[in-house]
């Protein structure tokens, strides 16, 4: 963290980045909106919310999360070693390592995004619907987290994870941006199935805009974001504490 | 030439010690081909007249964008490597190499493009053409004045890159401006949504920045939705930035050097 603090400029440059980032992939959402009319039934607002609702979750996890993907510079370097040695728990103390302050840029794009949508498209929400709403922002953090650390535990085997993990944000930002709809059944049975990123936004906005009905057999998988959200956060603690077992008994 | 085969060679071996992360990357090219390749047809749908090509060019756009992302991606470059010397301290290794730096840098990114477009740029471009419409170039001649253009483009990522990582020099530390940097080349660039689509301001804005060299000119001569005359300007265009853009690399290069001499000591 100290090393972190060093780059100071960094601090206001990386917030401002990360602002600059959102508002690009914003502006590309409109552009298309505004050709179009509608994508496949999902006007400007709605498509700002669905991402909105993404960066909302994306930013808990990059603010406490982000060097889940760092794991593998611990690995090849050996400085992994230093948690094993210490008498608190490994996990405990990797998960102290960094705040990524970047996520505050990600904070107020979200907030602003999901207010405005909010007024934008006139929503009138009760209890159930707020509480629903920091359920699926939990969820998607969660999820994110899970992902990212299932790919980490990789380097416990290849010694490499940092492509696979660029490889999913690839395929996760495309998820965020576009409802899931437009790309076509394989496309959805992977981001529903094989890597569940379409939990994070798509399937919790269809609940909260009231577009379940639209899709069809589909539309059910909403209420379940944080189920998948817990049964992945498991799989991954399963998949690290096997990792770690299998890294002590090759460590030199 | 001797020069780019060695760095070019030097790259594969680089790249086939994971062969797991090659199939990775090809597995997701072909997924975000597979993605754009819906998309396009999907709103191609819903209002056939809004893209204003037909629905085959757009999907070749589409594909071809998506795999010339594996060598034109804007986070691997010079920049890159020139931070990576500065903060561990041995960019003086390069200073003493009897080639000059700024050639140094051209040789080693040509290399690894040429590299990687042989290995994923054109098997992602097969699937394509096997599997999701991705079609040949619009004629011959396009095809030719493709390859030119594409290489133009090439030099202006290039051009552009080497000045970031000039600004790596000065600030020590460009991660954080790098995630807004490649957010806005591949915006301004139309990697994915060209830019005749682009409204107002937006559109006059990304018609006379550089990025539009880097996919758009080629990508749209590759198509045949600029042929002849309007091809060669694009041509013309890029070939002004890049004259532009490598004076001031040198510029930049000039002022930097200086600066590692003095702190060197």
């Amino acid at each position: 963290m100290k090393s972190r603090m060093q780059y100071r400029a960094d601090f206001f440059t990386g917030i401002i980045s990360v602002i600059i980032l959102n508002a690009v992939n914003l502006t590309l959402i409109g552009i298309l909106v505004n050709r179009f009319a509608h994508l496949n039934t999902w006007n400007l607002w709605e498509m700002v919310f669905l991402y909105s609702l993404w960066v909302m979750g994306h930013s808990i996890y990059s603010l406490l999360f982000w060097h889940f993907n760092t794991l593998e510079d611990y690995l090849v370097r050996g400085t992994f070693d230093q948690f094993l040695i210490r008498p608190i728990g490994v996990l405990v103390q990797f998960l102290g390592r960094e705040i990524q302050y970047m996520g505050i840029g990600d904070v107020i794009v979200g907030a602003t995004g999901l207010v405005l949508s909010y007024s934008k498209l006139g929503l009138n929400w009760g209890m159930f619907e707020f509480s629903w709403l920091i359920a699926a922002i939990l969820s998607g953090a969660i999820i994110e987290l899970a992902l990212a650390w299932l790919i980490a535990c990789l380097s416990f085997w290849t010694g490499r994870s940092v492509t696979a993990y660029f490889v999913m944000m690839r395929l996760n930002l495309m998820v965020q941006q576009y409802p899931v709809d437009i790309f076509g059944t394989w496309f959805r049975v992977l981001v529903t199935g094989l890597i569940p990123v379409a939990f994070i936004n798509y399937y919790p906005t269809l609940l909260l805009l009231g577009k379940t009905e639209q899709a069809g057999g589909w539309g059910w998988l909403g209420m379940m974001s944080p189920v998948v959200a817990l049964l992945l956060l498991a799989l991954a603690m399963l998949v690290w504490r096997i990792g770690i077992k299998r890294y002590s008994s090759t460590g030199s | 030439m001797r020069l780019f085969w060695s760095f070019t060679r030097q790259a594969f071996h680089n790249t086939a010690v994971y062969r797991f992360e090659f199939w990775l990357q090809l597995f997701s090219v072909f997924f975000m081909m597979y993605s754009v390749f819906w998309v396009w047809k999907i709103l191609y749908k819903q209002s056939p007249g809004a893209f204003g090509v037909t629905l085959e060019q757009m999907v070749t756009y589409g594909i071809l964008g998506m795999a010339l992302e594996t060598i034109f991606h804007p986070g691997r470059g010079p920049q890159t490597y020139i931070t990576e010397q500065i903060r561990s301290g041995s960019i003086d290794t390069d200073l003493t190499k009897p080639l000059d730096f700024h050639v140094h840098m051209f040789a080693r990114n040509f290399g690894e493009t040429i590299f990687r477009f042989g290995t994923l740029a054109m098997p992602s471009l097969a699937i394509g053409y096997l599997f999701l419409d991705f079609r040949l170039p619009a004629s011959f001649t396009n095809g030719v004045v493709f390859t030119i253009s594409l290489f133009l483009g090439f030099m202006v990522l290039f051009s552009l890159n080497f000045l970031l990582g000039m600004l790596s020099v000065v600030t020590l530390d460009i991660r954080s401006i790098s995630w807004a940097y490649n957010a806005l080349v591949r915006f301004f660039a139309g990697q994915m949504v060209p830019l005749w689509l682009f409204p107002g301001f937006v559109g006059t804005l990304a018609a006379v920045l550089p990025f539009k060299s880097i996919y758009f000119i080629p990508l749209s001569i590759y198509i045949g939705k600029m042929n002849g005359i309007e091809a060669w300007q694009g041509i013309g265009f890029q070939l002004i930035w890049i004259a532009v853009l490598l004076l001031f690399g040198r510029l930049a290069w000039s002022k930097v050097h200086t600066r590692l001499v003095i702190q060197g000591g």
